[in-house]
């Protein structure tokens, strides 16, 4: 019996973040919920969820700098990444930091349906 | 008495000689009256107009008549009538016409509304005084209703016909576009750059061609006039950056988002 995929939900929106868990548990995948950067890191590294989805602007610790703790874990250097954001990659350093620490996918919110991003997640999942 | 008697004579051979060969020759002229007349004729068609008409249309009939009178005129009854093709007579009408040799001259007849589709026969018969002979003809025609002013059966061919060159149509520029989109949007290969910088020229390889097709031509126009991009103008291909990778690509996202109102997402080559 194939095992329950988990996903590590990032997200300050509290909405946001429970409507992606509802559809997640509804396709079967165990959704872990963080509600900021630093919650993300510490169940990231401690439950090592299948997949991470990842907002940027966030309170305490933002998304990049999670990414990046993440990244220096040996588990978290290759764990699939997918960036779900309000922020456009209009600033220097954030397209460097992307290059540099690779998610799979860089979503702005406004142009994604959430069963398109959940549509992302099962593509990944699958492969 | 004699004189009388010769007298009697002269005018018995005068009678013999002169008025009866007279006679003679006259009953041909009156018999060749007759045959004139017995020859007269009455042609009709169609006018080389219609073959098909629809219910409440007019039905345009030629009528000839000829060898006629002789000179004089007679007056002709002509009828006019339509009858279905097992016999039926659904309409009639009559004229008068004074004919002295030969007359033609077009007739229309209405359809009438509630005809029924089918062949049906036009027959006009002339009636005159002195006729010894009935003189009758007719011509074959087709009844069909029309739709949206077209015959029934050439609606159906033609509409049929264009449906088909349609849906041929539709099929053809569906894939003619798809296979542009598959040319133009098929991400363009980056092997030949260095492992180092190849991410950066895909990343911009992509948003230009995602750009692309979603405005159009104009994602390529604002990339081309970008600070240290060079772009390939109609394939959008990366072909050199000469400022820092990462500052062309924010600036070019920026571009597109202050210009054209969207917001860029993007993915990470050899990724799903």
């Amino acid at each position: 019996m194939e095992t329950q995929k988990t996903i590590l939900i990032v997200e300050d929106e509290k909405n946001l973040r429970e409507a992606i868990a509802d559809i997640l548990r509804l396709k079967n995948y165990l959704p872990l919920e963080a509600e900021n950067g630093k919650v993300g890191v510490e169940m990231a590294l401690s439950k090592h969820p299948d997949l991470i989805l990842l907002d940027l602007l966030m309170p305490v610790m933002d998304g990049m700098a999670a990414l990046k703790k993440i990244r220096a874990d040996a588990w978290g250097a290759k764990v699939p990444v997918i960036i779900l954001t309000n922020l456009s990659a209009t600033n220097e350093q954030l397209v460097e930091d992307m290059v540099t620490h690779k998610p799979m996918h860089y979503l702005i919110k406004s142009d994604w349906k959430l069963h398109d991003v959940v549509a992302k997640i099962e593509d990944i999942l699958k492969a | 008495m004699a004189i009388k008697m010769k007298l009697l004579n002269k005018v018995l051979c005068a009678f013999l000689f002169i008025a009866l060969p007279g006679l003679i020759l006259l009953s041909p002229l009156v018999s060749a009256q007759v045959n004139i007349t017995k020859n007269a004729r009455v042609d009709t068609g169609n006018a080389g107009l219609a073959v098909r008409v629809a219910p409440g249309e007019v039905l345009p009939i030629s009528v000839k008549l000829s060898n006629f009178g002789g000179g004089k005129r007679v007056d002709v009854l002509l009828k006019y009538s339509i009858f279905t093709s097992t016999g039926e007579e659904i309409y009639t009408t009559s004229d008068t016409a004074a004919v002295e040799t030969t007359a033609s001259f077009v007739k229309t007849v209405q359809i009438p509304f509630g005809t029924a589709p089918g062949v049906y026969t036009a027959k006009t018969s002339a009636t005159y005084q002195g006729q010894l002979v009935p003189a009758t003809t007719q011509f074959s025609f087709t009844v069909e209703r029309k739709i949206l002013g077209i015959f029934q059966s050439d609606f159906f061919f033609y509409g049929g016909i264009s449906v088909l060159a349609g849906i041929f149509i539709a099929l053809l520029v569906y894939f003619l576009v798809r296979r542009r989109r598959t040319t133009r949007f098929t991400p363009l290969d980056y092997s030949n750059i260095p492992h180092d910088k190849r991410t950066f020229y895909e990343i911009l390889s992509d948003t230009i061609m995602q750009m692309r097709g979603r405005v159009g031509e104009q994602a390529l126009e604002i990339a081309s006039h970008i600070d240290g991009l060079k772009i390939d103008k109609e394939t959008g291909r990366v072909l050199d950056l000469t400022e820092p990778p990462a500052k062309i690509i924010a600036t070019l996202v920026s571009e597109y988002e202050k210009l054209l109102g969207k917001k860029v997402s993007f993915s990470f080559r050899g990724n799903t």
